[in-house]
C-alpha cells in the first residue's frame, strides 16, 4: 500500500465540495479524490494514487515507467485488490455525477 | 519502450555499480527504509553485485509488517461483531493476530470487506446507515492524508455510524530510534520516495544532522536504488552527512502541502509500539480529540487488548536489521506466504515475503537488472 501507482485522469468532477475523478489505471478505471492536487491537475495529466487519493502529479513518460516496473516487480497486487473493488467505485461515482 | 531502457538500462546499472565500488574504500552499511525499496533490492540482487562495498540492512518500512499485533487483535474483536462492516485495504486480512485472520473471521460469518480507498468505506456507510463501518487505518505516511480525509469528511457530511481503528506510524522517529539503538550498525539511510513526496523532507534535515547520517530519499527503480547508494557512500567517504534528493522527478522539498496540512488537522503525534522496534514516542498518529467520535477504539471498547508477540517468529530482528530472513528457523518451513506466521511474510512489500519469493532469481550478474523474468503467479 506504500507505492503509489500511477493513473491518467479521464474525468474531474466536484462532489458535494470534494474534488473527485476517474483515473485509468493501464485499464483498470476507478473513482479517485483529487483534493490534494486540484490546483495542479486536469483532464489527461498522470498521477500517483495512494488507496484512492491522487499524491502527486507525474509527467507521462514517468509514470509510465513506474507502471511497468511496479508490474515486473509484481508490486500490482495492489491493482487487483483495487480492481475487485473497482466497478463498485464506478457506480458510486456515476451515481453522484 | 525508450522509457524503460532509459532508466532500467543495464549499463546504467553496472556504471553505478563499478562506481560505488571504486569508491568505497571500506564495506559501509546502509538501510533502505521502504519495502518496495527492499522487493527490489532482494530481487535484483543488488545487494550481491555490491558485496564489499555496501550491505543493505532492510528496514522496518512495510506498514503491514509493523503494524503490532495488539492492533490486529483489536481489529479482529471488532470485525467480529454483529453490528459491524469492517473494511480494510486487501492486504491486511492475511496478516495473523493471536489466534486467527480477518479472512477467518469472515469465514465465520463476520462482515469483512476489502475496500481500496477509505472515502469507499465512508460510502458504505452512508449506504448502510444501520450498521457501524469501521475502517482499519494503517500505513505510514503515504496512506495518512487517504485516512484524514475520511474522517474529515464523515464529520462534514455528519455520518455517525462510520469509525477508523487507528494505527498510523511515521518514518523520521523509527530512523531515530534505529540510531539510538546501542548496537546500530547502519550508517546511511536511503530514505522513501513516496513517503517523501507526501511530506517532503524538512524532517530528515535534523536527524541527518544531529546523528550524522547521510539520508539519501531514493525512488524504488533498481537504478534509482544505486543512484541512492552511490550518493550515500559519496557522503560517507567525504564525511558529509546531508539530506539529498535521488528521487528529484517526484518528489518536493515540502511534499503535497494540502495533504500534510489535513493529516496535521485531523491527527496529532502519539506513541505506538512498532512489531519488532517497540513502543517509539511521538512515532505514531492519533486522532486529535475534536475527532474523537470517530476513534473506533473508544467506541467498541478495545483500547484494553494488550498482546505480547509470538516468540517464534522473529520480526523483531528482521526488521532491525539484526537477521536476514532466511536465518529465522521458521522461514519457509513452518513461516511460507501461504501460511505465515509472522506479518513480514504476508505483504509483497515484507522483507521474509521478498526472500521467499525472489531468492530463486537471485543472480550477481547485472545484466539480470533488465532480463529477470516476472514472478510466476
Ligand atoms: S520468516 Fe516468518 S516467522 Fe520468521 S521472522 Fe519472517 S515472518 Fe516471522
Amino acid at each position: 500500500m506504500c507505492l503509489g501507482i500511477p493513473g491518467k485522469i479521464t474525468t474531474i468532477r466536484d462532489d458535494a465540495g470534494l474534488s473527485m475523478g476517474i483515473v485509468d489505471f493501464g485499464g483498470v478505471r476507478r473513482d479517485v479524490c483529487l483534493q490534494y492536487v486540484q490546483d495542479e491537475v486536469a483532464v489527461g495529466d498522470y498521477v500517483i494514487v495512494h488507496v484512492g487519493f491522487a499524491i502527486t502529479r507525474v509527467d507521462e513518460d514517468e509514470a509510465r515507467r513506474t507502471f511497468e516496473v511496479l508490474k515486473e516487480m509484481s508490486q500490482l497486487e495492489e491493482l487487483e485488490w483495487m480492481a475487485e473493488v473497482a466497478d463498485e467505485s464506478l457506480k458510486l461515482a456515476d451515481g453522484a455525477s | 519502450m525508450k522509457y524503460l531502457s532509459e532508466y532500467r538500462d543495464a549499463e546504467i546499472a553496472k556504471a553505478l555499480i563499478a562506481r560505488i565500488k571504486a569508491r568505497a574504500t571500506r564495506p559501509w552499511t546502509l538501510m533502505e527504509v521502504c519495502g518496495g525499496q527492499t522487493h527490489t533490492i532482494v530481487r535484483q540482487g543488488l545487494d550481491e553485485m555490491l558485496e564489499g562495498a555496501v550491505e543493505m540492512i532492510h528496514g522496518p518500512g512495510c506498514p503491514v509488517c509493523v503494524t503490532p499485533l495488539e492492533q490486529i487483535d483489536k481489529a479482529l474483536a471488532i470485525a467480529a461483531r454483529p453490528e459491524v462492516i469492517f473494511t480494510s485495504f486487501g492486504d491486511m486480512l492475511r496478516v495473523p493476530g493471536s489466534d486467527c485472520d480477518l479472512q477467518q473471521v469472515r469465514a465465520r460469518g463476520g462482515n469483512v470487506k476489502i475496500v481500496y480507498s477509505p472515502l469507499d468505506a465512508l460510502a458504505l456507510a452512508q449506504r448502510h446507515p444501520e450498521k457501524e463501518v469501521v475502517f482499519f487505518a494503517v500505513g505510514f505516511e503515504t496512506t495518512a492524508p487517504a485516512n484524514a480525509m475520511a474522517v474529515f469528511r464523515a464529520r462534514e457530511l455528519g455520518v455517525t455510524n462510520f469509525s477508523v481503528l487507528v494505527s498510523h506510524v511515521t518514518v523520521p522517529p523509527a530512523i531515530r530510534a534505529i540510531m539510538e539503538a546501542p548496537d546500530n550498525r547502519v550508517q546511511g539511510f536511503l530514505a522513501a520516495g513516496h513517503v517523501c513526496a507526501v511530506m517532503g523532507y524538512t524532517e530528515y534535515e535534523p536527524i541527518a544532522a544531529q546523528y550524522k547520517v547521510p539520508i539519501v530519499v531514493t525512488g524504488f527503480e533498481p537504478v534509482d536504488i544505486l543512484e541512492g547508494m552511490a550518493m550515500a557512500v559519496n557522503q560517507l567517504e567525504a564525511g558529509r552527512h546531508e539530506v539529498e534528493n535521488q528521487y528529484v522527478r517526484s518528489v518536493r522539498r515540502l511534499g503535497t502541502e494540502p495533504a500534510r496540512a489535513l493529516v496535521a488537522k485531523v491527527f496529532e503525534l502519539a506513541d505506538r509500539p512498532w512489531r519488532g522496534l517497540g513502543e517509539i514516542k511521538m512515532s505514531g498518529l492519533a486522532l486529535r480529540a475534536e475527532f474523537a467520535a470517530y476513534d473506533a477504539e473508544t467506541k467498541f471498547g478495545v483500547s484494553d487488548i494488550k498482546v505480547t508477540e509470538p516468540a517464534a517468529c522473529r520480526a523483531g530482528e528482521v526488521l532491525t536489521g539484526r537477521l536476514k530472513p532466511p536465518q529465522c528457523e521458521a522461514f519457509g518451513t513452518l513461516c511460507t506466504p501461504e501460511r505465515p506466521l509472522g506479518a513480514p511474510m504476508v505483504s509483497t512489500e515484507g522483507a521474509c515475503s521478498a526472500y521467499y519469493n525472489i531468492a530463486k532469481y537471485r543472480t550477481a550478474d547485472a545484466d539480470a537488472v533488465v532480463s529477470a523474468p516476472a514472478r510466476p503467479s
